[in-house]
């Protein structure tokens, strides 16, 4: 892509990449500290609420000034007492909702949940399910609910309005951080071309961005903490402890980190003259955003997260704990199943397992229906194709029905044969079979599938030199068909050896981890720490750890497949 | 098949490899067969018995469904989030494919092994950062934000597959297109995407399936009944306890059925687009 204008004379071919991409950046930078203030004041004031609702329960003297300032129609309010449990919901744990309801008229009454009752009252506190207990009214006003002993509710409402300050002090601050950088950068362009300027002056201007960020950010937050703590004092008359310093919002500076670098890179290379490039990162980076905001990002995160350790809503700091207690098996021996090497070890048996008998089945079928006399062969390739076309966790839970001791038909046909009936799932040996059958019934399409595409591309004139020169099937079968398999087979394999360690859906679905987790591989472990115990930077650490065992696998096999595409020649 | 097979007789039929592939067929199909079953029997147990084949022919479980409150809300609202992903999906596949496959530029290598790397991000525990991600995106509930996380799960397969395609495509035809003119666009518009029907047929497919059939996702991040897809409410029907299972055996037919009909469309592509670039020569 030859194209003119911007490959014009030097000044002008350094100017617009860094100054767009500056632009860019001090955009996204600002966006993002929007967000940021906002979701601050949206705590703080959350908070603010909180600590004098807290203060309010605990407390006579506050309730009698606020009881006061009630009364003059101003300040939080005593709401006579509503517990509402909702009965095991279907969500994820994090997504439970406790509800206090403004219904007075409910007061008093038994612990019946009504399951409209409750829904309505929830929206009635308006959006938000990361704090169970706090709601958003209209927009600004936050509202928390604390049980004051056993007949009143204290409820505070917070205006986020209080406590927000000067945000415009912050917003110059980032302005300034990005034309800092600009500004070394277009120094450094002047200077004439070198191959450090483009990349230093993107390094400048990231830097200057996000020192502009954290300056902001400290700012706002220190304005914040005084203003909600001064709000809770005029309130109740009791001083709030300060807030705990919430790991998410630090959390929250790793997300927009990453585009801000992806796009200051990206802008160093297009400035710099090798066009060829601009044109390849032209057609690269729609998807590489991509990836990067919605796959890079919320891994970092996840990352960031196995260092913490979560409880109650908040998220402490606890650096390398959860990877040493994993890996110690602290509290559970060895050989529990709840440990990481038991788990650890079920998987790699399930995987070795299932690839080995994708495989075999795959490229059996596929060299059955290479035969090219063979009549029907399409009807049977498309028979066969269907459990990959039908989604896995319908078929995964027919098969936990046709396993079920009682009415299963698995039983059914061995009760035919004269077998007793088999309690598939209460034994380990006997519920990794079922697994392990459903895994293969949904596996070997893809495996012979490509088989069969492989298999076409080898030339048959090589067969009829083999048969000329005598040699057996088996002979042939070893050194001819094996080898030029190798190259198209070998990644299908890799990858399904990854999709299969990771196969969380037949798993949870058919043997559900019975009996007492030992079926559970690493991934549904990790998922059960994370969903059923709410131990996310536990569960996080889990995941981590399985990320590198994969990592580690895909290493070793990067050796094979180089060697395998060496051989073809 | 040229030269002396013709003159051959025709071969006998092979009963024994026609049995066994018929037995395999049989039990391949009979789950499958076991949920056609039961969505056309009334009642909400599961079948025993063995035969596979369905004795009543009731449409009583698909009208419960079609009387669900927000039933052809949830359907399209799968329609079009796999069409869009699909498009998208596609769309970011291909460009990135054809770069990575004709263009060497610094960071190459390092986008290959990203791509293959985040295959193996254990996809369910994405789930909290990802929530936290579309939360302060403020596309929670939406059906962008379901979107937006299919098109990039897809990605990675999509641009192997993809690359490995483009990898044996002559350059020949593009350096010749050069010399008489044509831009790198118009090469990859007219030359390149019209040759790669099959790999770009199969990539399709599997941007919609992943779209389509995905449920934990969709369920982690729609609360609301009337932004779910298919198969979140097909998931209503499977009780901590008890299974409505007619109703979910129709249910999953429906949701099946828009899947299988493409499988089988574009069966023939799957086994020349999977593979090309596999083998050389």
């Amino acid at each position: 892509m030859q194209t003119g204008a911007l490959d014009a004379g030097a000044p002008r071919v350094g100017l617009l990449g860094p100054l767009l991409t500056t632009l860019l950046a001090a955009g996204l930078a600002l966006v993002v500290f929007g967000r940021f203030a906002a979701e601050r004041a949206d705590a703080v004031t959350a908070w603010a609420a909180q600590a004098a609702a807290e203060a309010l329960a605990r407390d006579a003297a506050p309730r009698a000034r606020v009881a006061a300032l009630a009364e003059a129609g101003d300040g939080p309010a005593l709401l006579p007492r509503v517990v509402v449990d909702d009965p095991a919901p279907r969500k994820y744990a994090f997504l439970r909702v406790l509800r206090y309801a403004a219904h007075p008229e409910r007061a008093g009454q038994g612990l019946a949940p009504d399951r409209d009752a409750d829904k309505a009252a929830a929206d009635a506190f308006g959006r938000g399910a990361r704090r169970p207990d706090l709601r958003w009214v209209g927009g600004d006003v936050a509202r928390a609910a604390v049980p004051a002993g056993p007949d009143a509710v204290a409820v505070v409402d917070a205006r986020r309005a209080e406590l927000l300050a000067s945000p415009a002090l912050h917003f110059v601050a980032v302005l300034a951080g990005a034309l800092l950088g600009l500004l070394a950068w277009l120094a450094l362009l002047r200077r004439g071309p070198s191959r450090w300027a483009a990349p230093a002056g993107a390094a400048l201007t990231g830097a200057g961005v996000l020192a502009a960020l954290w300056w902001g950010a400290s700012a706002l937050a220190a304005a914040t903490d005084a203003a909600a703590k001064g709000l809770a004092l005029r309130t109740t008359g009791v001083p709030a402890p300060p807030p705990v310093a919430a790991g998410e919002w630090a959390l929250l500076f790793a997300a927009p980190l990453l585009p801000l670098v992806v796009f200051a890179v990206i802008g160093a290379m297009s400035a710099s003259r090798r066009s060829p490039h601009r044109v390849a990162y032209a057609y690269v980076t729609p998807a590489m955003l991509g990836m990067a905001v919605l796959i890079l990002v919320p891994f970092g995160l996840g990352v960031a997260l196995a260092f913490t350790r979560h409880e109650h809503g908040t998220f402490t700091f606890v650096g390398l704990q959860n990877f040493v207690r994993i890996l110690k098996s602290e509290g559970f021996a060895l050989t529990h199943p709840l440990s990481f090497y038991f788990t650890l070890g079920v998987t790699i048996l399930w995987t070795g397992l299932n690839v080995a008998l994708h495989a075999a089945i795959g490229l059996g079928l596929a060299l059955i229906l290479r035969e090219p006399t063979l009549r029907l062969k399409g009807v049977y390739r498309v028979l066969l194709i269907v459990p990959w076309a039908v989604p896995n966790y319908i078929t995964a839970l027919i098969w936990k029905g046709m396993f079920n001791k009682q009415y299963g038909l698995i039983n059914h046909l061995l009760g035919l044969v004269g077998v007793e009936p088999v309690g598939w799932f209460s034994q380990f040996w006997t519920a990794f079979a079922a697994n392990v059958t459903t895994n293969t019934w949904l596996g070997f399409p893809f495996m012979m599938v490509v088989a069969l595409g492989a298999l076409q591309s080898i030339p048959r004139d090589l067969y009829e030199a083999a048969d000329v020169d005598g040699a057996t099937r088996w002979q042939q079968f070893r050194h001819i068909t094996l080898p030029l398999l190798r190259p198209a087979l070998l990644p299908a394999i890799i990858l399904g050896s990854v999709w299969t360690f990771n196969m969380f859906n037949i798993i949870y679905l058919v043997s559900g981890g019975q009996p007492n987790g030992a079926t559970d591989i690493l991934i549904v472990e990790a998922y059960r720490w994370a969903f059923e115990q709410d131990r996310y930077g536990y569960a996080a650490a889990y995941s981590v750890l399985i990320f590198l065992v994969l990592l580690a696998y895909s290493g070793l096999t990067n050796r094979l497949s180089r060697s395998a595409e060496g051989a073809y020649g | 098949m040229s030269g002396p097979r013709d003159a051959e007789p025709k071969p006998p039929v092979r009963w024994g490899t026609h049995l066994f592939l018929a037995s395999f067929a049989v039990v391949t199909l009979f789950p499958v067969l076991w949920v056609v079953k039961m969505a056309f029997r009334p009642e909400q147990t599961f079948a025993t018995g063995l035969n596979p084949l369905p004795t009543v022919f009731s449409l009583d479980n698909f009208r419960d469904l079609f009387a669900a409150p927000h039933f052809w809300q949830q359907m399209l609202n799968s329609v079009i989030v796999a069409a869009v992903t699909t498009a998208a999906g596609v769309f970011l596949a291909c460009t990135a494919a054809y770069a990575f496959s004709r263009f060497r530029f610094p960071g190459r290598r390092a986008g290959l092994m990203a791509f293959l790397v985040t295959q193996m991000f254990p996809g369910t525990m994405m789930m909290i950062p990802l929530y936290h991600v579309l939360d302060q995106l403020g596309l929670l509930d939406h059906l962008a934000g379901l979107v937006l996380v299919y098109s990039t799960t897809a990605i990675p397969f999509c641009v192997f597959q993809l690359k490995g395609y483009f990898d044996t495509i002559p350059r020949d035809l593009e350096e010749s297109a050069l010399m008489d003119g044509a831009s790198q666009f118009t090469i990859f518009w007219r030359i390149i995407l019209p040759l790669s029907r099959p790999a770009i047929a199969v990539t399709a497919l599997f941007s919609f399936m992943t779209a389509w059939n995905e449920y934990i996702l969709a369920a982690t991040f729609m609360s609301d009944e009337a932004s779910y897809t298919l198969p979140v409410q097909l998931q209503q029907y499977v009780g901590d306890y008890t299974t409505e299972w007619g109703h979910f055996a129709a249910g999953a037919l429906l949701v099946s059925a828009p899947v299988m009909a493409l499988f089988f469309l574009l069966q023939r592509h799957l086994v020349g687009g999977l593979t090309a670039g596999g083998v050389k020569g």
